[in-house]
Formats: structure tokens, C-alpha cells, sequence
């Protein structure tokens, strides 16, 4: 059974350094991207780092990333059809 | 016989010692030709493809083999032709650091997207060749900045990482070009966690395969926490590690470990089941 994971990228500012999600996963399967994609000559601002779902098949529900995150922008689900 | 060593080896052992598959020439083949076809020549766009959608996932869940095979054989078939991996020992990466001039110490990405790491913590990844000099273009992908090596001193960084417990790889950044020497763990390096998770073969086995001898292994399991493809275990009955070869990828971090050298390192090439098995 595959989850759906959606971050509130408004809620979650600076993923880069706050990373609690990401540390607390026992099973690593939130990982980061930006909206912006990779820019030629320029670093990311931090503001356009992204949390997502990637590795949804190891994702057991445990919910852990949601109460971990400071600013409530985790929602976990398991839904028929599941994952994204 | 590896493919690969067949295709671009040249009459060198290996194809990853065929000094020719470094060279500038190549560096510029691969731009031009991402360049062509409309890729930004960018080597963090094409690390992302280790990353398999969440298709994949979806199908397999359902239990539908046909649409896995079939996102299975792409996936392979792009990252083939642009960016893929093979373990190495650490023997072959030292005479790599030997080899190929210049070296850069950098970043590893892989690390940076799976967990975020800062950038001081996130020194174990090597570039190589002539793209080094043009780290600058893309502050993103070398966060942290690029330094560079003498020989030396990368052969003392890939033992300091291998010691540590990572495994070394080269990649390829449009294949046969060969730029990276990564220093790889499960899960946060991509390639190791969707080749083993998922058997999409992004990141090819060694030249070799570990073997235990039965009369020198203690069972001290020291060697148990080093492997990264879950090729390896205690055996409590027979107070002995027990390595799966079928499973093993050669990188020889429990031979490292082995304070009574009862693990050694065989050429897959020399066992006729294992000798394809890649």
C-alpha cells in the first residue's frame, strides 16, 4: 500500500536547514528538491526548497514526519490508488 | 565478460582503465550532443535520473510486471547511454587517483536531497577530467565548491572514505565519459537504493565477489554492518558471516574490515554462474 504525501510548500520555509522530516524518517522516504530546478550560475535561494514524497514504497504510516514538523505542512494518507 | 569493458576497454583490463574514457575529447562529445538534443549539459539533471517515479512504485504495487518491465528496460536503457555506475575496489580507485588528472573533492548530491546534510558534513563525492575546471557554472550541483586533489591526497581522502564505510563507484556523464568517483551508502545514494530496492540496474556489480574462509572466520561479524547490499549476515548457527555472492557487488568493504583477512575478493569472471551476473 502506497501513501500520498503532500507538503504545504508555504508552511515549510527553509526545508534546507530545518530538515526534521527528513532526519526522523526511519526509512528515508521524503527527499528534497527545488521548484526552480537547477540553475546555470546561481545558487538555489533557500526559500525555493522543496519537500517531497520519493521512496513511497518503504513509507509505513508511522506519521512520525508529520508530528516531527514545526509548522504542520506534512499530511500522510493511504487512499486506494496511493502514492504522490 | 563485462560489457562494458568490451565495448570501451581498448585492450585494458578494464574499461574504467582505459585512460581514453577520461579525456577531454569525450567531455566534449557528451556536451554536444545533450546540447543537440536539447539537455542542459548539466551533470545534476542527469543524476536525477536515479530517482524512478513514482509510476514504478504504483506498479508495482499493483502487482503489474508487465508496465515494471517496461519502465525498467527505459529507465536502464537512458541511464546506459548517459549516466550509470559500476563498484570498484579500492585498490582500482586508488589506481584511478593514479590515473586521471584532475581530481576535485565535492559534494555528494545524492546525500544533499536525501537528507539535506550541510555542506561541511557533505564532502564525499570526486569529480575527475576536464569538466572540474568548469564547476563554476553550476553553483547548485557544487555547493560547497570544488577541491581540488593531488593524487595523493585523493588516494588518502578514497581510503579515509572507504574505511569509514563507504563504497567507491565510478559514473559515467555520458557513457563511456567517466567523471565521478562517488563514495556511496545505502539508502541516500540513489543508484545503490534503486538497483537494490528495485532491481532497475543503474549501478552495475564489481569485477569481483567477496568470499569467506570458512577456517579463518571467527564470527565476530565486523564485516556485517559494512555491507550496503544487504549481501551479507551472521549466521548464529554457524557462529560465521555468510555472504549471498548472487547479491554481492565486489565493492570489498567487508574484506577491509576483516581483521583476520578471512574474506577475500574472487574475479566474478572465474565463476561461470556469477560471470554475467552484473
Amino acid at each position: 500500500m502506497l501513501p500520498t504525501i503532500t507538503v504545504d510548500d508555504e508552511k515549510c520555509a527553509d526545508p534546507l536547514s530545518c530538515r526534521k522530516c527528513l532526519l526522523i524518517c526511519q526509512t528515508h522516504v521524503l527527499g528534497l528538491g527545488t521548484s526552480v530546478g537547477v540553475q546555470k550560475y546561481r545558487e538555489t535561494d533557500p526559500q525555493y526548497f522543496v519537500v517531497r514524497g520519493v521512496r513511497f514504497d518503504k513509507c509505513t504510516g508511522c506519521m512520525d514526519c508529520v508530528e516531527v514538523c514545526p509548522n504542520n505542512a506534512i499530511q500522510v494518507s493511504f487512499n486506494e490508488g496511493g502514492a504522490r | 565478460m563485462c560489457d562494458w569493458c568490451e565495448k570501451y576497454g581498448d585492450g585494458y583490463e578494464r574499461w574504467y582503465f582505459n585512460p581514453a574514457n577520461y579525456a577531454r575529447r569525450l567531455y566534449k562529445i557528451r556536451r554536444e550532443e545533450a546540447e543537440a538534443s536539447g539537455v542542459e549539459a548539466n551533470p545534476q539533471a542527469a543524476g536525477g535520473m536515479a530517482v524512478i517515479g513514482p509510476d514504478f512504485q504504483e506498479a508495482r504495487d499493483r502487482g503489474d510486471l508487465e508496465k515494471m518491465q517496461e519502465i525498467k528496460q527505459k529507465a536502464e536503457a537512458a541511464s546506459w547511454l548517459t549516466h550509470f555506475g559500476q563498484v570498484i575496489t579500492l585498490d582500482e580507485a586508488l589506481k584511478i587517483a593514479d590515473m586521471i588528472y584532475p581530481i576535485g573533492l565535492m559534494t555528494c548530491s545524492c546525500r544533499r536531497s536525501m537528507q539535506g546534510y550541510p555542506v561541511e558534513e557533505n564532502f564525499t563525492c570526486m569529480g575527475m577530467g576536464p569538466g572540474m575546471y568548469k564547476w563554476e557554472r553550476w553553483p547548485d550541483t557544487y555547493r560547497g565548491g570544488m577541491h581540488y586533489l593531488t593524487p595523493d591526497e585523493a588516494k588518502e581522502v578514497i581510503t579515509k572514505l572507504n574505511k569509514r564505510g563507504l563504497v567507491q563507484t565510478v559514473f559515467t556523464f555520458g557513457t563511456p565519459y567517466l567523471a565521478g568517483l562517488c563514495n556511496c551508502d545505502y539508502p541516500d545514494c540513489a543508484f545503490i537504493r534503486t538497483t537494490v530496492d528495485f532491481d532497475i540496474k543503474l549501478l552495475w556489480k564489481g569485477h569481483y565477489v567477496a568470499k569467506i574462509d570458512p577456517e579463518l572466520c571467527t564470527g565476530c561479524a565486523s564485516c556485517v554492518s559494512r555491507c550496503q547490499f544487504k549481501a551479507l549476515n551472521y549466521s548464529p548457527s554457524k557462529n560465521m558471516a555468510y555472504i549471498d555472492q548472487f547479491q554481492c557487488f565486489g565493492c570489498g568493504l567487508c574484506v577491509t574490515e576483516c581483521d583476520q583477512g578471512a574474506i577475500s575478493l574472487v574475479e566474478r569472471a572465474k565463476l561461470p554462474a556469477l560471470a554475467n551476473v552484473w
